[in-house]
């Protein structure tokens, strides 16, 4: 394989139109009111959601892009969503036949993994938006849908892109207003859970539609040139911003050390690099080495790989910012087709999300050992999710998803702090042990600090988290806990937070871990164990200072014994 | 019959509020607030305003406090500790796991409000249907009980799981703690709420421990400083759900004035919406630091049962109250991309505007005001003189920056901080599937009046309302406030006759529960029931009004259901076909004030004030030109006037573009009317 064929992405440049720029203010007013259309066809789906991981969950992206595909805003949402969603609308417009084959009133629909860069499940919704007959730019939601027809609800072991939900690739559900009928009955007909899909295909649709007029308000009310000369003003601000940032990053070549448990079909580890180029205002985000094509559905595709560059960078970089397309100009995205970072169908796809955040991850840490005042050491980094279900007496089916809040690494002057969600995922909460019990045949022993588990140092890692759930009836469970092999690392010589942990103790007595499986028959009384990893700690534990070491002993943070061993300066 | 004082105490100013009803007459002072001593800014705007006699008539003092909140904000409560389930001491620490700041890699959750140590773990298990898996271990909570009184905590939170469900565990925990001698005060997580969600209950329960103290010391000392000075009356504070609780009930329920300030306008706003006939408004305050909206319906504001203040959930009736950091005060600066921001930082009560001549130099929303002309007149509120130059001289210098003229840098940042707020009031209408552009706009607050024409514009609104004392008005919404108490408890059910039975059953112990309540012998209580109701899967929740007959339900569960179809096709549009399912059993009861008169005057007319002519930019024409400039208590009901002009009240401006036609309403609110179409 040779060098040519690495592919780079940047986000789109800027057009010259001519003529004055902009005026800051009315470019303010316009970039708030893109914001708060994005804001509102998020507010627009979770009202109108039927299904828990799009209302509770935020498993979905909303975005308004201009018609050269340029995004515009996307709400603020799952953060490993950010910046996929031109990629999606890129794929649907060209594969339902180009630009000018749309007309007011189409709608995409599109579940093809490898265009939109996630599994089928996350299906897109695109509404190209006209005005009069011209088109004007796109309103687009790519969301979690609870099944549209894999070979498992949620699967750990596919080993090609067939087995996982069916592809519609770039289609129109929607031909000038009409829906399709045979088309949205097919879609139907294909799902274990079709009145959900419907119910959220249709917030889908509602949402989008939203948006598209959103968009269409302002241009009318600022006219088409004012409001184009105002984008380019408006993305120029935002990649202002993220290169202010960069400019303070030491240059250099910096690399990310990532790994995975297993690819989902056997026990070994997948390990991979990624490249951080830092020059100036400029960062390039390599993949191209990262590793080879996998066999099992731990494969990335190409648009999921650009926003895990783009939102690793914004979430230490962006000023905590709503991004557009000028945020994304800095960042280079580089990968190599046929490696993890770049798959090419059939590989399997499924948990193309587990190497996203790894990498994420990864690139988090690299660029944190070179800007210590803006540093955070390693976190759990996983989600840790286990889904169980079974039958009730009356023969219906009971289902229930979790994921959990892992510790958090310590930072210049802090220590880690409450455990949280994962960034990748972050907005996704934990489920409380009253509704769990409320609903499913499912027992919550515990949820608490797990004292000890935080990398030790000058500022100590968060603590992880125990979690119990004991099943009261004969059940099944798949899980992906990952991040089980290798420890949370701390910064500038801080300790390693513990591993995550997935264990299940069966009712004999027998104990048995796992990293991802899926179906496994379990019994009642069985006790599911998640142990949430600890985040690495911050600088030398020598350095500590005697106070914190005491509280961390009163507060029952750390034990004595772990103290005397780690902190011997403050006894 | 009863004359009343409100008190309206908010980040910037005191605002003060006087009804005699045997006159009909209102007073109205303010001054800036003492955030340090709330009181003491009370005491001053009460004794410069209001005679000893005025005050020795008075029969109501009725309260909009922050005191709750700001404990809160500011980490300076009460030293609190919190006995929970083994296994689940963590709770308030692991919290749900979300962050405040999405994308934020390095944000950090605020330290739990109890420490570590402080939580403790005791053994016991209630099931979710109230069985008991565990016995409570009497022996733990003895010894927590000795460790407590050694450390001097001084307040105690109980925080069971599944205790809603069944309460004995808590109960019989609070009579050992008793029993070994713990004296200070304990908040029951299944009587603060009773409602599940465990980590949300447990803040719920422990932000009333952490606010008890501070907030029952300020009470008393208020109703001392009162008292002293010949107020003779019951005080009120009013409630984060609406309607207001005697000062004592208020100690026993400290977490329900957390957002006792910001909801008084809103139910000010309702009032004068069903007064005025407007069925579907939105409420807009514009105060020195915040902006405040809700949508009102009928004459109701939105309510909905949990909030979030400084990071923490709070299961509690709450007026749906939107908040953005947009006011007056805040500040305008450019930002690292060259884009003119505003907000949310605000120049605060110190040193405020630059036009305020208080040593501020940074141009605030108020200088771009100042430099437009919209403040003509040189006398603002609280006794402050305004200073036209110093705000041009801050609005030139940010001009500067980026080459862009005085006027221009004024106009900008009033059309920003208005887009900023018309996206806080779509976003309040969008959620509840109303449409702004068919709502009224009722402003209120020190910088409301100026700001509604703007507002109104930005959002395609044609109507709009600028109520009596406008600059005033929240503590104007105080006055009319019912006494009202509210409880709710969490029971998982089919909606069907046996679910609606044993729902029934809570209601008429939530209801003997608040009839129980000292209810000082203020007249008839009315009783109100609501039920929680989704379709089974679901999440969200909708809360549906009961018809109640003696005490109990008298809707049939297939009545209910429908009421829920209606409410639901409101909100999202469409019904589903699945089963209904009961959450929580909500029990709300009333006691109204005596009634207020609708019409009255101010006592303070405007001395010798003459018509006469300013200077000022007009939107509408983008340019200045000459503004009719008139005193509010000069205008006669019925009176019609074309802008461009500006009314002046004692603590508020309202500004009047070209195009926007004012008519004086016989109660004194002024309708303005946008004749441009939308």
């Amino acid at each position: 394989m040779t060098v040519d064929e690495v592919v780079s992405i940047r986000g789109k440049p800027g057009k010259d139109l001519g003529g004055p720029k902009a005026d800051p203010v009315t470019t303010e007013v316009i970039r708030q009111g893109l914001n708060a259309g994005a804001d509102q066809m998020k507010v627009a789906l979770r009202r109108a959601a039927f299904s828990p991981v799009i209302y509770e969950m935020i498993d979905f992206a909303c975005g308004i892009y201009d018609t050269d595909v340029r995004m515009l805003a996307q709400a603020r949402s799952l953060p490993s969503f950010l910046g996929t969603l031109g990629f999606c609308i890129e794929a649907a417009v060209k594969a339902s036949g180009g630009e000018a084959q749309l007309e007011p009133g189409d709608v995409l629909w599109s579940t093809d993994g490898y265009a939109n860069g996630s599994h089928p499940q996350d299906a897109v919704v695109v509404v190209p938006v006209f005005l009069d007959d011209t088109l004007v730019g796109y309103s687009v939601i790519k969301a979690h849908h609870l099944d549209i027809g894999a070979k498992e609800m949620y699967c750990t072991d596919t080993t090609d892109n067939f087995q996982e939900g069916v592809i519609f690739p770039g289609v129109k559900l929607y031909r000038s207003g009409v829906l399709q009928r045979d088309l949205y009955r097919t879609i139907l007909a294909n799902s274990r859970l079709p009145q959900a899909l419907s119910g959220d295909l249709n917030a889908q649709l509602a949402a989008a539609r939203m948006g598209a007029s959103s968009l269409l308000t302002l241009i009318e009310k600022y006219g088409v040139e004012q409001y184009e000369r105002s984008l380019e003003r408006m993305f120029d601000a935002g990649e202002a911003i993220v290169r202010r940032y960069l400019e303070d990053v030491p240059d250099g070549r910096y690399i990310a050390k990532c790994a995975l448990d297993s690819d989902g079909l056997t026990d070994d580890m997948v390990e991979f690099d990624v490249a951080v180029e830092i020059e100036g205002s400029d960062v390039v985000v390599d993949f191209s080495d990262s590793a080879s094509e996998q066999a099992g559905p731990i494969n990335c595709p190409l648009p999921t790989t650009v926003s895990t560059a783009r939102m690793a960078i914004l979430a230490l970089l962006g000023g905590n910012e709503m991004p557009n397309e000028g945020h994304f100009r800095p960042i280079e995205v580089r990968a190599r087709p046929g490696t993890l970072f770049f798959p090419r169908p059939p590989a399997p796809i499924f948990l193309y999300g587990w190497p996203s955040d790894q990498a994420v991850e990864g690139i988090l840490q690299a660029i944190s050992a070179v800007t210590p005042a803006r540093a955070r050491a390693a976190s759990g980094g996983d989600l840790c999710g286990i889904s169980l279900w079974g039958n009730r007496d009356d023969g219906s089916l009971w289902a229930c998803a979790m994921d959990q809040p892992v510790g958090h690494g310590a930072k210049d002057g802090a220590d880690g702090g409450s455990p949280l969600i994962i960034i990748s995922c972050s907005g996704i909460r934990n489920s409380p042990a009253e509704v769990v019990e409320a609903r499913y045949p499912v027992i919550v022993e515990r949820c608490e600090l797990a004292p000890d588990s935080g990398g030790a140092g000058r500022f100590r890692g968060g603590l992880g988290t125990d979690v119990e759930y004991r099943l009261l009836r004969d059940s099944y469970m798949t899980a992906i806990v990952e991040r089980t092999k290798t420890p949370p690392e701390g910064l500038f010589g801080g300790g390693s937070g513990r591993p995550n942990r997935l264990e299940v103790r069966l009712p004999d007595g027998s104990v048995v871990s796992y990293s991802k499986v899926t179906r496994l028959a379990l019994p009642a009384e069985s006790v599911v164990a998640i142990q949430t990893g600890g985040g690495g700690g911050y600088g030398p534990a020598a350095e500590r200072d005697r106070e914190a070491v005491f509280d961390d002993v009163g507060e029952g943070y750390v034990s004595e014994s772990e103290a005397r061993r780690l902190y011997p300066q403050a006894f | 019959m009863a004359t009343r004082l409100g008190v309206d105490v908010g980040g910037t100013f005191t605002d003060l509020i006087f009804y005699d009803d045997v006159s009909g007459c209102v007073d109205v002072a303010k001054r800036p607030s003492t955030p340090a001593a709330p009181e003491q800014a009370i005491s001053s705007v009460v004794g410069e305003t209001l005679s000893s006699r005025q005050l020795a008539s008075c029969e109501f003092f009725l309260h909009g406090t922050t005191v709750g909140i700001n404990a809160l904000l500011e980490r300076q409560g009460a030293r609190v500790a919190l006995l929970t389930t083994r296994g689940f001491r963590d709770v308030l620490e692991i919290r749900r796991g979300d962050r405040e700041a999405v994308y934020d890699y390095l944000w950090n959750a605020p330290p739990p409000l109890v420490p570590r140590r402080l939580r403790i773990p005791i053994t016991e298990r209630i099931r979710v249907d109230g069985r008991v898996e565990r016995p409570l271990v009497i022996d733990e909570v003895r010894q927590a009980a000795e460790m407590l009184v050694a450390d001097n905590v001084e307040c105690v939170a109980i925080v069971f799981l599944n205790s809603y469900a069944n309460p004995e565990h808590e109960l019989a925990a609070l009579r050992i703690l008793r029993e070994s001698g713990l004296e200070v005060d304990v908040a029951l997580s299944h009587l603060v709420t009773g409602e599940f969600h465990e980590y949300e209950r447990t803040a719920t329960t422990v932000v009333d421990a952490y606010i008890r103290p501070h907030l029952v010391h300020y009470l008393r000392r208020l109703r001392r400083d009162l008292n002293e000075s010949g107020f003779k009356g019951s005080c009120l504070v009013t409630r984060s759900g609406g309607g207001s609780m005697t000062f004592e009930e208020a100690e026993e329920r400290t977490f329900e004035t957390i957002m006792s300030g910001p909801v008084a306008g809103a139910i000010g706003a309702a009032e004068v919406c069903r007064d005025l006939g407007v069925t579907s408004a939105i409420s807009a305050d514009v105060g020195g630091t915040s902006f405040d909206c809700c949508l009102i319906r009928e004459g109701q504001p939105q309510l909905k049962y949990e909030g979030t203040v400084a990071g923490l959930p709070l299961q509690t009736p709450w007026i749906d109250v939107r908040s953005i950091g947009a006011g007056g005060g805040s500040v305008a600066f450019f930002d690292e991309g060259g884009l003119l921001r505003v907000g949310p930082r605000s120049a605060g009560a110190v040193p405020g505007p630059a036009c305020y001549g208080r040593g501020g130099v940074e141009p605030t929303v108020t200088d771009a005001a100042a430099t437009l002309g919209w403040l003509a007149f040189g006398e603002l509120a609280g006794g402050v003189t305004l200073d036209v130059e110093a705000a041009r001289r801050a609005v030139a210098l940010l001009g500067e920056k980026l080459g862009l003229g005085i006027d221009e840098t004024a106009l900008g940042i009033l059309r920003i901080v208005s887009a900023s707020m018309a996206g806080a009031i779509r976003s309040v209408t969008l959620e509840q599937g109303e449409d702004p552009r068919e709502a009224t706009l009722v402003a209120f607050g020190g910088a409301g009046p100026m700001f509604c024409g703007l507002l109104a514009r930005e959002l395609g609104i044609l109507r709009m309302v600028i109520p009596n004392h406008a600059g005033n008005f929240s503590a104007w919404g105080l006055l009319g406030q019912d006494i009202a108490r509210s409880a709710a408890r969490t029971c998982i059910a089919p909606l069907d006759s046996s679910g609606l039975l044993a729902a029934n059953r809570v209601f008429g112990d939530l209801a003997q529960r608040l009839q129980d309540r000292e209810s000082n012998g203020m007249g008839e209580q009315t009783m109100e029931a609501g039920l929680d109701l989704r379709y089974a899967g679901q999440e969200y929740t909708l809360t549906i009004d009961v018809p109640l007959d003696s005490g109990s339900f008298s809707a049939s569960h297939d009545e209910v259901h429908s009421g829920f179809n209606r409410a639901y096709r409101a909100a999202f549009g469409h019904t589903l076909d699945e089963e209904v399912e009961l959450t929580t059993v909500r029990a709300t009861s009333r006691t109204p004030l005596p009634r207020r008169r609708q019409s009255h005057s101010v006592s303070t007319v405007a001395s010798a004030w003459k018509q006469r002519s300013v200077d000022a930019y007009s939107f509408a024409t983008a340019g200045r030109r000459s503004f009719t400039l008139l005193h509010r208590s000069s205008l006669s009901p019925g009176v019609r006037i074309a802008g461009p002009a500006i009314v002046a009240e004692e603590t508020a401006t309202t500004y009047i573009d070209v195009g926007i036609e004012l008519e004086t309403h016989s109660s004194g609110a002024l309708f303005l009317i946008d004749t441009r179409g939308a």
